[in-house]
């Protein structure tokens, strides 16, 4: 018997070699050779460049303004407004505090205890290029939320001893600045020092502002945006090093919201009624302040948002091609000779797999290029501008990661409706099934509660369009990421992964159920 | 002359009989397909449990813990039409898609030679079914939030009755859901008849109600969000569904559904035009 199937199996085993190349040279013919087809693949092309035309022309940025933006190191949008209790320090030196409290320091409305503190609510210490809002600097704080942290410049974070400060569990925190490097440490005693990170800030010129510093970012209460609040922190065990200017603190608010952006810092009176902002009494300091030290995160994420409706645009032309490349075999009894003249009924899945997926490709690279192109001057002369909204061309690292995750995500989507069509053998049942499963997430996200829409974005295929995103998001911003302002849960290719996922799923449920079945 | 009318007569009078019978046959021949496919039945069914079931999980997930919350809980209610109109949109697109691909249309046509008696007789049976589930799905819908939303804090001490097809805006939403669904399924029975292909319809009509709607909820532009809502068929046409805050509408109920009613009338004259236009 073996001695019977060896010819063959040797057969097999050749003609597989070449038999694949033309298999799939037999699937690519069927393909090009349909005119409606090829139809909708040029639609696939045209319906992403279309949207991109038509919502360019209709969003204008508005010239509100965004008031308490500031540019900082890099040309990146930040937050940068602080209460800043200031000296300056000349040369290398140190500064070393311990925080005893950090709570919410609104006044107290009748019957009202204290609010809850902000989570990204930080007090700490800061060395900082001058008191101009965006400029560079470090810092150690502590935080509510999320423990001691050491920042800089904004974009950089590293966590320290973790947990919320209170006076039976105070934080001692330092800053040591050699050069133009600058050290964090923290301590839970005072005694035993560690180093969180160091910070290199070229060109931090020799003479810096250093001191205390309190924030707490703006809330996000849903019906009424974005509201501000305020910080209360205490301080203490104040020791300085090196050469600090001689004098009483200052205390001033940094990139103060009604000051106009790149001024200086706003001279706070220290007897704002009906509390001092900041108060000193036997060594002990308690500073209030209110604002943030972070990246700026806009709401709209206008290029994403953009790009991702044009590619779901051309997504639908693409279903609806997956589907009927498949099911016009069925419905013609074309699979019969499909499947006689190549017998390893998987290999024909896989190949149909691959030239579904080569010409989804290649129709999302073509239309999300071309409408990435067209809306970057666009959006430019309509008030995207940067430092909030930087240019994202096809030239920059963004881009390219938006047109080429474009183009994966549509093969993705083509291979997984493909893999259904043949579970199903009909298109209508996979068109509506591709459709329901990469459009509706969309409509639904925007339009249920946080946590149900962030689950959609996370498990759904329609997470493969997280890579679709403009908007850089960092852990360290106190921006809510909301699924209906289309922020994801998941970092861009992670989304492109869990699709990955549900594709792989769908072609071998697909190679499964086409081996047990009759044609 | 006298002879001559006697016949002549009756051969006018015989296809003008033959005609009017013929409508009805027609429809009769659409309802046993309709009836006796097994498809049709089940999308129906589809429409109306999807309907009932997104609505009933919206009003169960929704809460109102204030006073001060602006729900309109007949709207709330009626969610479900959103994900259930997919169903009678495959159902039209199927009854008239189908044909085309399995080449009954040319025995259709040869039994009703008339294109417009045959795509009216389709029409009427699609619209008759649907409005059957369709008032199901909305009368389902409606009893969900009747039950639900009370126990979820909308209290008739904050202002909210129980919802009832006594009260003027409430029916009318009810009705015009229907008619909605009804004008759904007929717009895609007029794309099926365009463009002849059941996947090509289904992908443009779903492609018109959910990624239009989805595009047009990007525009930023408020001059523009206001022109878009006033023509987009989905956003247009669910105004039916709206009983509060009226005025503040981008376009009233009534004239909101008829929007949605002229897309429906012009797939279907492209649908006819090309029917007549064109072999089967």
């Amino acid at each position: 018997m073996i001695g019977e199937m060896t010819p063959v199996r040797g057969g097999g085993r050749t003609a597989g070699r070449d038999g694949f190349a033309q298999l799939l040279r037999a699937e690519w013919t069927k393909f090009w050779t349909v005119r409606g087809w090829v139809v909708s693949l040029v639609l696939a092309v045209l319906l992403p460049v279309g949207v991109a035309l038509a919502l360019g022309n209709a969003s204008n940025a508005g010239n509100g303004g965004f008031p308490g933006v500031a540019t900082g190191p890099g040309g990146i949008a930040v937050n940068d407004n602080f209460f800043f209790e200031h000296r300056s320090l000349a040369g290398d030196g140190s500064i070393t505090v311990r925080v005893t409290s950090l709570t919410d320091g609104a006044v107290p409305r009748q019957g009202e205890g204290n609010l809850a503190p902000q989570a990204w609510a930080k007090a700490g210490i800061i060395l900082k290029d001058g008191t101009r809002a965006g400029s560079a600097y470090a810092a150690v704080m502590a935080t509510p939320g999320h423990g001691v942290r050491m920042q800089y410049d904004f974009t950089h974070d590293t966590a320290g001893l973790p947990g919320a400060v209170s006076v039976s569990s105070p934080r001692w925190l330092r800053l040591a600045r050699s050069g133009d490097t600058v050290t964090g440490y923290d301590s839970a005693d005072g005694r035993h020092w560690v180093m969180i990170g160091k910070a290199t800030l070229a060109g931090l010129p020799s003479t810096a502002a250093a001191g205390l510093f309190v924030a707490s970012p703006q809330a996000y209460q849903s019906g009424n945006g974005y509201v501000p609040t305020q910080a209360r922190a205490r301080f203490d065990d104040l020791s300085l090093q090196g050469g600090w200017s001689p004098g009483r603190w200052a205390l001033c608010e940094v990139g103060a919201p009604q000051s106009r952006v790149g001024a200086g810092c706003t001279p706070v009176s220290s007897r704002v009624v009906p509390l001092p902002l900041a108060s000193e009494s036997r060594g002990t300091f308690t500073v209030y302040g209110s604002g943030d030290i972070s990246p700026y995160v806009p709401i709209v994420d206008i290029v994403g948002g953009i790009i991702k409706a044009g590619s779901l645009a051309g997504l639908v032309a693409l279903i609806a091609l997956s589907g009927v490349y498949v099911s016009s075999e069925y419905r013609r009894g074309m699979i019969r000779t499909t499947f006689a003249a190549s017998p390893r009924r998987g290999r024909v899945i896989l190949a149909k797999a691959i030239v579904i997926g080569a010409v989804a490709f290649a129709a999302g690279l073509a239309g999300a290029a071309v409408a990435l192109t067209i809306i970057g001057p666009k959006l430019r002369s309509q008030g995207w501008t940067p430092p909030i909204y930087p240019a994202v061309s096809l030239g920059t690292g963004t881009g390219l990661r938006i047109v080429a995750g474009t183009a994966v995500v549509l093969a993705l989507a083509a291979v997984f409706t493909l893999a259904v069509a043949v579970m199903l053998r009909r298109s209508v049942g996979a068109i509506v099934v591709g459709i329901a499963l990469f459009v509706a997430p969309w409509l639904v996200a925007a339009a249920v509660g946080q946590s149900l829409g962030a689950f959609l974005l996370r498990v759904t295929p329609f997470a493969g369009t997280a890579v679709e995103q403009g908007v850089q998001h960092y852990p360290q911003s106190s921006a809510v990421c909301l699924a209906s302002h289309g922020c994801y849960p998941l970092a861009p290719w992670d989304g492109v992964a869990v699709l990955a996922a549900w594709a792989v799923a769908a072609l071998v449920a697909a190679w499964f159920v086409v081996r047990r079945r009759d044609a | 002359m006298t002879p001559v009318a006697g016949p002549a007569q009756s051969l006018t009078r015989a296809p003008a009989g033959r005609k009017r019978g013929g409508v009805l046959a027609a429809v009769h021949a659409e309802w046993v397909k309709l009836r006796t496919v097994s498809g049709p039945g089940w999308l129906l069914l589809a429409c109306a449990v999807v309907t009932i079931t997104v609505s009933a999980a919206v009003v169960a997930v929704e809460k109102c813990s204030s006073a001060s919350c602006a729900v309109d809980t007949t709207k709330l209610s009626l969610t479900g039409v959103q994900v259930g109109q997919a169903a009678v949109a495959v159902l039209g697109v199927m009854v008239v898609g189908g044909e085309y691909a399995t080449g009954m249309v040319r025995l259709t046509l040869a039994a009703v030679p008339r294109r417009s008696v045959m795509l009216a007789a389709k029409a009427a049976a699609v619209a008759v079914v649907t409005a059957a589930a369709g008032i199901i799905a909305v009368l389902g819908s409606l009893l969900a939030g009747r039950i639900f939303l009370p126990g979820d804090g909308f209290t008739v001490a904050r202002g909210f009755l129980p919802l009832s097809l006594g009260n003027g805006p409430t029916l009318r939403a009810a009705v015009g859901s229907v008619l909605y669904l009804v004008l759904v399924a007929l717009f895609s029975l007029g794309v099926a008849a365009a463009v002849r292909d059941t996947a090509a319809a289904i992908a443009i009509v779903l492609g018109v109600m959910y990624v239009v709607r989805g595009v047009s909820s990007l525009v930023l532009d408020p001059a523009w969000q206001l022109r878009i809502d006033r023509v987009v068929p989905m956003n247009a046409g669910l105004a039916i569904q709206s009983t509060t805050n009226l005025t503040k509408l981008p376009i009233g109920p009534w004239p909101g559904l008829g929007v949605l009613a002229a897309w429906t009338a012009a797939a279907l004259l492209a649908g006819w035009l090309l029917l007549r236009l064109r072999d089967a």
